[in-house]
């Protein structure tokens, strides 16, 4: 984990608070909660499917609308938002539950959830299709080859725009278009931050980075540069981008699921306290 | 008992909670131990062991109060209350699993060192321990200063106050121009028959909120911006002069030193309620008679209660060998204001006082020790070279540039981005 121990601009401007959306599926059991963290122009709706299918595996989950995404706060302010204000909707989410939760970031989200994991002793956490943290080189070079007039708005700090055959690889037509048509805005500042290589190295919490066979966005070696920085495992998975939508959602849920089982032994959220019985004084 | 592969935390207070974790966090099992029947330390309002008053709020905004892994909620205000304070450490205890690590009512009541081990004895049970981080507090002794003369009406320490009737009606001297010298002096103008309130030098006393933010940011944003001291000496007292103007107009004394020399004080009402006529300002006690005390001045005050709002002592009753904290005269001088001259297994979270909030450094502490501890635990020869190396270090201090006023509140006086910045370097020589 890396130990930023200076946050100058955290203390001198600190984020502004807004209301955050947080969808919940509880269920009983001794399973960690999923925090799932959305992607650019997405909201907590995309997880929905997801949270269903978790539960009838025993598993609670919450998804965050980032601020200016979904049914959240700050919809106005979404062109001053930054990556910073992000990492503290996560954190404010995090705060809210009960124990610490497996962080599920997806492409964006990824990027947010590996800044959180480097200051925030997760369960575990798991990147679908994620922009890397310490640069993404291969999709920006994608993009500039396969969607050049998008990269140039992005660039100019317009908000990229995501067209339904970018994110699903095998879904019917009609599917495809409704959840492509459901992805709204992005804030500059984050669009930018892509672009930015931030120093992230291995984090304490175990990490699984999911990459997507068809994914016409985030380019492979950028996945595998990603694993590589965190030290993370690697899987690969069939479908598009959105692979918590795309025609093979149930299979890459229980990839993640049998991962998040195996990473996560029972019993207490930090590992010095499954090493030895809790003290009895007489 | 043998709990040797442990380490044990004594005190349950923000520091020894972020310690418990810190620990845990990096696999290390670890022991709490808290005297009182509940979490919160100094926090745990009502407890014996607590010293705020019903009407505590945080003197430091939340952003550098909080732990930074683990935020307050974005409802509590800039400024939260002892209430919303005692519950964000039970939600930070619970979500990371600590509270079943701690043994309540659970005294410490001696340590001793056995070779690098210790025998920690709790409620007359000894419990061999690999390490030891002690976070007990220091604001909890309290000390009172002497003064010639019999004073015939009551005496309070700042410590057994605990709200506001217990000053109603009366004719109060609150001694002392602390945080919360100036929070009773405000109390007693707004409760009080009569209030005097007396310092021994004259003070800054800062405002909480300025152009609509908490005062403590805009500091930290002009330390963002690297702003040199003196220009930001230069800055805040612009703020104050254009604002309140000089201090002396008051009557309150000037102050005698120059910004973040002594301990800032965070207070915007004490000045409203003498421009009132509500407080009475009053310099250094000369002596007390049966009714009244005499001030250096010459002037007097009849009253029936004093509370002296003087402060605490770093007190560490459990340490058989005081010199393991260099605690004999009260004054520990560690490195890093944490480390243990003696033994690389005893640490020390918590003796500071921040020009800033506390708990982003109790987290920071607690890490630095965590790390530390780990590397003990791998690589004892390496952790005590280092050990070595930090203690050649012993007599830095973290000021920040500044030349803090000698008074047992500013021996562990830091400034928060020097000290952090130090603490920051200690870990990346454990990392590396």
């Amino acid at each position: 984990m890396s130990r930023r121990v200076l946050r100058r601009a955290e203390w001198a401007w600190p984020t502004a608070p807004v209301h955050l959306q947080i969808r919940s599926v509880e269920v009983a059991g001794d399973n960690p909660p999923l925090l799932f963290v959305h992607g650019l122009g997405h909201g907590a709706w995309c997880f929905e499917p997801w949270q269903d299918l978790a539960a009838a595996r025993g598993f609670s989950s919450h998804a965050l609308s980032l601020r200016g995404h979904g049914d959240s706060g700050g919809q106005h302010e979404l062109g001053r938002t930054t990556v910073r204000d992000y990492e503290h909707d996560v954190l404010q989410a995090i705060a809210g539950l009960p124990q610490p939760p497996v962080l599920v970031g997806h492409s964006l989200g990824g990027m947010v959830v590996q800044r959180v994991l480097q200051r925030y002793p997760a369960r575990a956490g798991v990147l679908l299709t994620p922009i890397p943290a310490v640069g993404a080189p291969a999709t920006v070079l994608g993009m500039a080859r396969n969607r050049p007039m998008e990269l140039l708005r992005g660039t100019l700090g317009a908000t990229i725009r995501l067209r339904a055959d970018d994110l699903f690889a095998d879904l019917p037509p009609d599917q495809a278009r409704d959840y492509a048509s459901r992805v709204g805005r992005e804030s500059r500042w984050a669009q930018w931050a892509m672009l930015r290589p931030e120093r992230v190295g291995p984090v304490d919490s175990p990490v699984l980075v999911v990459g997507a066979e068809q994914d016409r966005l985030v380019a492979a070696a950028d996945v595998r540069r990603c694993a590589q920085a965190l030290d993370a495992e690697l899987s690969w998975v069939p479908g598009g981008h959105d692979v918590m939508l795309d025609g093979w959602r149930e299979q890459v849920l229980d990839v993640v699921l049998d991962w998040v089982v195996a990473a996560c032994p029972p019993g207490p959220p930090l590992p010095g306290a499954r090493l030895t019985f809790p003290l009895q004084l007489k | 008992m043998d709990r040797s592969n442990s380490v044990a935390v004594i005190g349950a207070g923000p520091h020894g909670l972020s310690a418990l974790k810190a620990l845990l966090q990096l696999g290390i099992p670890a022991d709490g131990f808290e005297r009182a029947a509940d979490l919160g330390g100094n926090w745990n309002f009502g407890a014996p062991t607590s010293r705020v008053y019903e009407s505590t709020h945080l003197i430091s905004s939340k952003p550098f109060t909080q732990f930074p892994d683990f935020p307050m909620p974005d409802a509590y205000p800039d400024y939260p209350s002892h209430r919303q304070v005692k519950q964000y450490f039970d939600r930070y205890a619970a979500h990371f699993g600590l509270r079943e690590r701690i043994s309540f009512n659970a005294t410490v009541t001696r340590v001793a060192a056995v070779g690098d081990q210790w025998d920690v004895t709790v409620n007359d049970t000894t419990i061999r321990y690999g390490a030891v981080v002690v976070a007990n507090g220091h604001n909890w002794h309290a000390k009172v200063p002497q003064y010639p003369g019999e004073f015939g009406g009551e005496v309070l320490h700042s410590a057994d106050y605990k709200s506001a009737a217990q000053l109603r009606g009366r004719r109060v001297l609150v001694v002392g121009a602390g945080n919360t010298g100036c929070d009773i002096a405000v109390e007693a103008a707004q409760n009080a028959q009569a209030t005097f309130h007396s310092t021994r030098r004259g003070y800054y006393y800062n405002p909480k909120f300025v152009f609509g933010k908490p005062s403590d940011q805009i500091a930290d944003q002009l330390l963002a911006m690297r702003v040199p001291l003196a220009v930001r000496r230069l800055a805040f007292a612009a703020t104050l002069r254009t604002t309140m103007g000089k201090f002396e107009k008051f009557g309150l004394q000037k102050p005698d030193h120059a910004f973040f020399e002594t301990h800032p004080i965070v207070n915007q009402q004490l000045v409203y309620y003498v421009g009132h006529g509500d407080i009475t300002p009053k310099p250094d006690i000369e002596r007390f008679d049966a009714d009244g005390a005499v001030f250096t001045d010459g002037s007097r005050a009849d009253v029936d209660l004093v509370v002296f709002a003087t402060g605490y002592l770093a007190v560490f009753p459990f340490l058989a060998d005081p010199s393991d904290l260099d605690a004999a005269d009260g004054r520990p001088q560690l490195a890093l204001q944490m480390a243990s001259p003696t033994h690389p297994t005893l640490w020390l979270s918590g003796l500071i006082q921040p020009d800033s909030g506390q708990w982003a450094i109790a987290h920071w502490q607690a890490m630095a020790i965590a790390e530390f501890l780990r590397l003990y635990r791998s690589d004892p020869a390496r952790a005590r070279a280092l050990h070595a190396q930090l203690n050649a270090h012993r007599d830095q201090r973290f000021t920040g540039g500044a030349h803090y006023k000698d008074s047992t509140r500013h021996f562990y006086e830091i400034a928060h981005q020097d000290y952090l910045a130090a603490v920051s370097q200690f870990l990346q020589q454990v990392a590396s």
